[in-house]
Order: C-alpha cells, then structure tokens, then sequence
C-alpha cells in the first residue's frame, strides 16, 4: 500500500521534485552570474517567507503586519550564536528560528484571540515595539551598527542549495499545512470560530501552533538572510516595510492559496531590482499603486487571474473553481451566488 | 433509569440579569426531551451551558458521572455532547462534504474514514447529492439539515437541536421531524430540542421543559404542561391563566379590557403564543 498520506496527490508530488532537481542542476549548467545567483537566491528566500506568512495570513485570515519581528529575531539570534560559539550555520538557523517561534507565541497567544482587522493592528504594534526594543538593545543586535558576521570563501555557492531546501520544505509544509486534514480544521476556523469549536476544534491550540510555526520558518529566513549577507542590522531586519512586503508578495500572488504566495514572492524580488535600481524612491510608491489594482481587481491575485483565463479557456470546472475561490477569501466571506448556475 | 445528561442548579448571569436560574433539567437515554418559553426565557443560553459554549455562573452540568460544565466546546464536543445553531452557521469556505468531514475528523472519527462517515451523515440527512457545493447554495432547510449532518458526524451521545425545524416550510418541517425522529430510532442518540413551532415539539417530545425568565416554570408530557396555568401564563399573560385552557389564545385577546389603556394591565398578549409558528 502507499506510504504516503491520502491527501498528497502524486503529479503534484512529482512536479514538486521535478522543480527542486531543476533549481538544484541549473546554476553549473546556466553558468549563472554572481549577480544572477544572488537574485535567484534571495528569491528561494523570500518564496519560503512569503509562504509561511500565508499560514496565518491566508490560511487562518489572522492578517500580520507584525512578521519583521521574527524575521529579526530569527537573523539576530543565529547572528549571535554563530559569533559567539561558531555553531555549523544550519543548527544556529534552527536555534534562532526556534527563539523567533516562541517569541511569536509570546505575543500571539494573547492576541490571537482577536480577528480579523483588530488582530493586524495588534500586530502592527507588536512589530515596532520589536524594532524600537531590539535597536536599543546593543548587547544583541549591535544597535543601530549592526552586526557582522565572518564572511567564509564559497558561502555563497553553499548557501545557494540551502536556500533551496529550505525553499522546498516551506512550500512541503505550505502544501501539507493546507491539504492535511489539519488544513479543513484552520479554514474552518478562518470561516467561524466559534462554531468550528461547536463540532469539537479547538481554535486557541490551532491558532497558536500556526503562528508558532509561521514563526519559526520567518525566523529561519531571517536567519538564512544574515548568514548570506554577512551583515544585519536592526533598521533593515525589523523595519515596518519588511512585514508590509510579506504581505505584498502574499497578496500579489494570491493570498489564501498555496502557490499563490510563491508567486508574488517572485514577482516581488524581480520588481524590486528592477525599481530599486532605477527609481529608488518610487518602489514603494509603486507597490501601494499594485496593490489597490490586486485588492479591487482580482482579489486572489496572479492566482485569481490564472483562474480567469483558465474560465475563459475551460481548463479548470466551474464548480472546482468556486470552491477554491471560497477557500483563499478571506474570513470565508463569500458571495451567496457563488454556486448559482451550477445545478 | 439514570439520566445521561443533568443539569444541577446550573445558572448564568449576564452582569444584572439572571439569563438562566438553577435550571435543573435531567434527559435520559434515547428520550427526546423538548425545551420551550417565549422569546429571552434562556433556552439557547441554556444549550450554551450544556455545551460549552459558554461557562455557569453557578451549578453543574454532568454527562453521566462525569462534570462537563467549564470545559470548553472543543472538549464538551469529545466527551460527546454537540450542538446545532439557532442561526446557522455553516463553514462558508468549505463545501457541504468537508463540513461535515470537519464535524468528523474533529470528533472521534479517524482522519481515513472522515470522508466516508461525512458521506454517510450527507446521505442521512438528505444531501448526499449536494455534497460538492458550497452551503451558501442551499436552502436554509438545506442549512439547517447540514447542520444537523456536521454535528452528527462528530458521534455525540447528546444531541442538543436549537430551532431546526422554525423557519422552514411545512413541508419540510414535516421531513426535519422525520429525521430527527430517526435520528434517535436509528442512531440510539439522547435529544434535547428547543423549538418554538408547537405541533412539531408536541410531536417528537416525550417530555417537555418550560422555562421562563431563565426558570424552570413547569415540566413533564407535551399535553400536560401546555395546559398548565403557569404556561399560558408565561406565554400569554398572567389573567389568561385564569381562564379556561382550551380557548386561552381567544380568552387572552378578548380580556384584554379597551378601556384599560395603562401598561400596567397584565394581560397583553404580546408574546408568542403556543399555537404560533407554522
């Protein structure tokens, strides 16, 4: 019999390894530029960040503007222990994301209880009060300086596949998160609370595991980015525009959905590049532009477009469709037509 | 025979107003225990006590031996004791199937055999062919026997019904008390049902509660306890009592004396009277 659990579905399983083996053979086969591996690199990176902010923001529809804070904790905490006791990298990342994972459970049990907009500006609050503390705290993060850690020769081609695997168990956890029967029980939640703890879920356990593990994985990131630039500090890692671009790159891509975040995460490195370089000031500006026309237009993203081509075309069910829509909207709200047409 | 599930003393205060007040309700296996009262008496408080929804102010709740007042929902839902909604509360992001697949994965049923068990509930109540949409595509009879299906799913001893049957059209009234009947015939399952639509609760109870701003006022078989003074009385105002049962709707708008326009008069019938509903 199958040794894998009933909800994995074996072309995506299989697309799944194709990609990783992809990703793994291409820089030696492209002969990719330093420049070129940085980009794909960072974008592995934020692909992984963007998916795990999604367990909460898109799975659960708890909205944080608050996930610099991991993400900082993480960075700093792995800086530090790699400083300090010269750990292997990976053990320090796992250390530092564990940190940032209860440090999100910290402040996540108590307010986890709120919904929907009272919950993100909880967290908005959570987020600069991590920044304001941690800059002033020099013993940790160097304060306004930074930290910098040993730069090794061949680091960065090293860290290249790490960013992959760590890419790939994200988007693993992302697709399991969401397919598992643990999956039913969070959108359930999403939709009503109080009525999925009527038929025997217990949301606050749910919630915060969710938050914790969103945490821990932001936190790896945050990790990840310190060991790969050498050079952190707490203006850059805590800033208020890091947590706004977890939510873009959800957001762009498809908030709520699996891929979806994935998406906008590539979306959102290659356009920064882009921008950052030509126009420094305008970047920002710009994403704010991007996501009004997301939120009127097509609010389920590059995903949501993916759909309406494939309604044009008939690629995709109607009725498969509208399930899914219903699935990544967010607090369940939807439409009572949405199954009209369909008996 | 003991009862499965009593209530003892069980109160409820909401800061000032005493919802529910040492209620002591006792059901016993396989009965279908009705629960009436006028509009704000405590009923769906009550089911909120019992379940977990909320905790008692005071008093206890015991599902046989066992203390299940101030557990959560989650763990009342374990222990076996599950509730529908008055208003209902579908997961509206799910399809009509994993709805119920939740009530099963999270009651006692193994992840494996959730969907089978969800489709099993579907085909019980009807909506075996409905299973892929979404609820927001049901009717609300369709709702209301979805939520019958979610909670059963999750394989409660104690089946807690809060107005299934109001609101929907005789006809499929008629079909809900079907079900709920043979919810109990074959399933073996202990109700209690709030219902305010009078043929239906007269028809399915073997005993009926009366309560009345938040107390027990009366109890016992259906045919009795609507014949009781103290309930017409709660129903219909304290002079209606006085006048004959059978015509007591009639008595209770003819007594109420046109030349007494002051609030003080005890005897308006404003509240929903015990033929009311469908």
């Amino acid at each position: 019999m199958s040794v894998l659990p009933h909800w994995v579905s074996r072309p995506v399983l299989a697309a799944f390894l194709v990609a990783l083996a992809i990703g793994a053979v291409l820089p030696p086969v492209l002969r990719w530029s330093v420049y070129t591996q940085n980009l794909v690199t960072l974008t592995y990176l934020f692909v992984a960040a963007a998916l795990a902010w999604n367990w909460l923001g898109g799975y659960l529809g708890q909205v944080s503007f608050g996930h610099s804070a991991m993400f900082g904790v993480g960075g700093f905490v792995s800086a530090r222990l790699l400083l300090a006791l010269h750990l292997p990298f990976w053990l320090a990342w796992i250390a530092g994301g564990l940190v940032a994972g209860l440090y999100a459970l910290l402040w996540g049990h108590p307010t986890l209880r709120l919904r929907g907009p009272y919950f993100s500006i909880a967290t908005i609050g959570v987020g600069e009060a991590t920044r304001l503390i941690l800059t002033y705290w020099e013993g940790l993060t160097g304060g306004s300086s930074g930290l910098s850690l040993p730069i090794e020769a061949n680091l960065k081609q090293t860290l290249y596949f790490w960013g992959l695997g760590l890419m790939g168990i994200v988007a693993a956890a992302s697709y399991a998160m969401r397919k598992s029967s643990f999956g039913l029980g969070l959108l359930a939640i999403k939709s009503d609370v109080d009525a999925a703890a009527d038929v025997g879920i217990a949301p606050t356990f749910m919630q915060d595991l969710v938050l914790f593990l969103s945490g821990l994985a932001v936190g790896i990131t945050g990790a990840f980015y310190a060991s790969y630039f050498s050079f952190i500090e707490p203006g850059d890692m805590f800033g208020f525009d890091r947590s706004i671009s977890f939510v873009l790159m959800a957001v762009i891509g498809g908030v709520g959905t699996i891929v979806g975040p994935a998406l906008g995460a590539v979306v959102f490195v290659m356009l920064r590049q882009f921008l950052i370089g030509s126009y420094p000031q305008l970047y920002l500006g710009l994403y704010g532009f991007l996501l009004i026309v997301v939120i009127l237009f097509e609010p389920l993203g590059m995903v949501g477009l993916f759909f309406r081509i494939a309604r044009r075309t008939g690629l995709v069910r109607p009725e498969l469709e509208a399930t899914l829509e219903a699935k990544a909207a967010p607090g369940g709200a939807v439409g009572e037509g949405r199954t009209g047409g369909m008996e | 025979m003991t009862p499965i599930l009593r209530t003892e003393s069980v109160s409820k205060r909401f800061g000032g107003l005493k919802a529910v007040d040492a209620v002591d309700v006792s059901l016993a296996p396989g009965e279908i225990l009705g629960v009436i009262g006028p509009n704000g008496a405590g009923k769906t408080t009550l089911f909120s006590l019992i379940a977990g929804s909320i905790p008692p102010t005071s008093g206890r709740v015991l599902l046989e031996d066992r203390v299940i007042s101030g557990l959560s929902a989650h763990r009342a839902v374990r222990a076996g004791v599950v509730r529908t909604h008055q208003i209902v509360r579908p997961f509206q992001n799910l399809t009509v199937l994993e709805n119920v697949m939740v009530g099963a994965i999270y009651g006692k049923v193994h992840p494996r055999r959730a969907r089978e068990r969800a489709l099993e509930m579907l085909q019980f109540c009807g909506l075996r062919d409905r299973a892929s949409q979404l609820p927001g595509g049901l009717t609300l009879s369709g709702r209301k026997r979805l939520e019958l299906a979610r909670a059963l799913a999750t394989e409660p001893r104690v089946l807690l019904l809060d107005e299934v049957i109001a609101g929907v059209n005789p006809v499929e009234a008629q079909q809900m008390a079907l079900l709920i009947r043979s919810v109990r015939e074959q399933r073996g399952l202990s109700i209690i049902l709030i219902e305010h639509v009078m043929p239906a609760v007269m028809s399915l109870s073997d005993r009926v509660v009366v309560l009345d701003a938040g107390k027990k006022i009366a109890e016992g078989k259906p045919e009795a306890v609507v014949k009781d003074p103290r309930v017409i009385a709660a129903y219909l105002g304290e002079s209606a009592s006085t006048a004959p049962p059978e015509p007591a709707s009639a008595a209770a708008s003819i007594s109420t004396p046109p030349t007494n326009p002051t609030p003080s008069s005890t005897s308006i019938p404003k509240k929903k009277g015990p033929g009311g509903g469908s």
